[in-house]
């Protein structure tokens, strides 16, 4: 029971609430419209006092003014920007030269440090190159001088040879026409007798 | 050998020697058969001319050539001596007499072998002494071969004659 009631009371309550709402929003609406009809009528009026004021001379004027104070803005702006321009434009130079001198001073140490480790380069290079050659230099001499030591051992042992054959060939030609067979006979029988057994083995081997 | 009753004579020295004996004997064994035969069984009281060679041949061998057995066997015997005789060459800077041959035959004959022929060869670059081949090794018994081997002793004088002019 109790909720039944209490079904109805809520029931009521909200169809309450819901026309009073439609009648705020009714009301509202039409409020509206007033306001913006007396706005356009307040603006109709202010352009017409416009149009009363600013008339075209009084529009001349302002346009002059406008005009002459506009070239008197020009102007000094004109001037400043020149000023800073100017002001700019040295700053800029010795800024420039400024740079110019720090790059170029950096440019010149490194290229002065280049050459000085290339000179440096060059003349390491240039000492090894020479210890170098001094070492072939000296490997050289001694190779040449043991080959000069060896070839002229060697023609002093082809000087002996030829010497001691152009003497053996010398003496047997001197004296071979000199010696008679007939003398010699003896020798030949004592270097037969010597050799005998060596000779007798030989024959006795090939027969 | 199968004759050693047979001597060679020393002036038979070369095979060269040997087979003009052996064709000379065949030749007289030739001639005698031959006289024989014309003369009808008569006896043949003489042989004509013959070499030294020969005639020392038979005589040191004691062979009756008017006898066909002895020429025979003398002929076989220097065949055998051509075909299996010991050949030695000896070569000397001059061509040796047959005087000197002999001495060197007869050396060869009684101490090596009692067949030995000997070729003998002319050397002149030897200047003296002589080489010796048989069929097996060269021997050289030459001044030549002599100064070859004592090369090293000229050398060391050569250097020692230097070595004196150079410290002088």
């Amino acid at each position: 029971m109790t909720i039944w009631w209490l079904i109805v009371i809520l029931v009521t309550l909200g169809t309450i609430g819901i026309a009073v709402v439609w009648l705020i929003a009714k009301f509202s609406h039409l409020a509206q419209n007033d306001s913006k009809r007396g706005v356009n009528q307040l603006l109709d009026s202010a352009n017409t006092d416009v149009e009363h004021i600013f008339n075209d001379e009084f529009r001349e004027e302002l346009r002059n003014r406008g005009r002459l104070h506009f070239e008197k803005i020009i102007g000094e702006n004109a001037m400043f920007l020149q000023q800073d321009l100017r002001l700019t434009t040295s700053q800029l130079n010795e800024y420039m030269k400024q740079e110019l001198s720090s790059t170029l001073r950096q440019e010149f140490s490194k290229y002065e440090e280049s050459i000085t480790d290339a000179k440096q380069l060059a003349i390491d290079s240039i000492e090894k190159t020479k210890q170098t050659i001094e070492e072939q230099r000296s490997l050289l001499g001694e190779q040449l001088s043991s080959e000069v030591a060896a070839e002229k051992q060697r023609l002093i042992e082809r000087f002996e040879q030829n010497m001691a054959d152009i003497i053996n060939h010398y003496v047997l030609d001197a004296i071979g026409k000199q010696i008679d067979l007939n003398d010699q006979l003896e020798y030949i029988l004592s270097e037969l007798e010597a050799n005998k057994h060596a000779i007798a083995e030989d024959i006795s081997h090939g027969a | 050998m199968e004759h050693k009753n047979y001597e060679l004579p020393l002036q038979v020295v070369s095979k060269g020697d040997v087979m003009k004996l052996k064709r000379e004997l065949s030749a007289l064994d030739e001639y005698v058969r031959e006289a024989e035969m014309r003369g009808s069984g008569a006896q043949l009281k003489s042989l004509p001319k013959t070499s030294s060679s020969l005639n020392e041949f038979s005589s040191i061998n004691h062979l009756n050539m008017l006898k066909g057995e002895n020429r025979e066997s003398g002929i076989a015997f220097l065949d055998t001596l051509i075909e299996h005789a010991p050949v030695v060459r000896i070569s000397f800077a001059s061509e040796p007499s047959n005087t000197f041959m002999r001495k060197i035959d007869k050396w060869f004959r009684d101490n090596v072998d009692p067949y030995v022929l000997i070729t003998v060869g002319l050397e002149p670059s030897i200047a003296a002494g002589f080489t010796l081949q048989t069929d097996n090794k060269y021997h050289d018994f030459s001044l030549r071969e002599h100064f070859i081997n004592r090369k090293a002793l000229l050398i060391n004088s050569i250097k020692g004659v230097k070595e004196q002019n150079t410290s002088s």
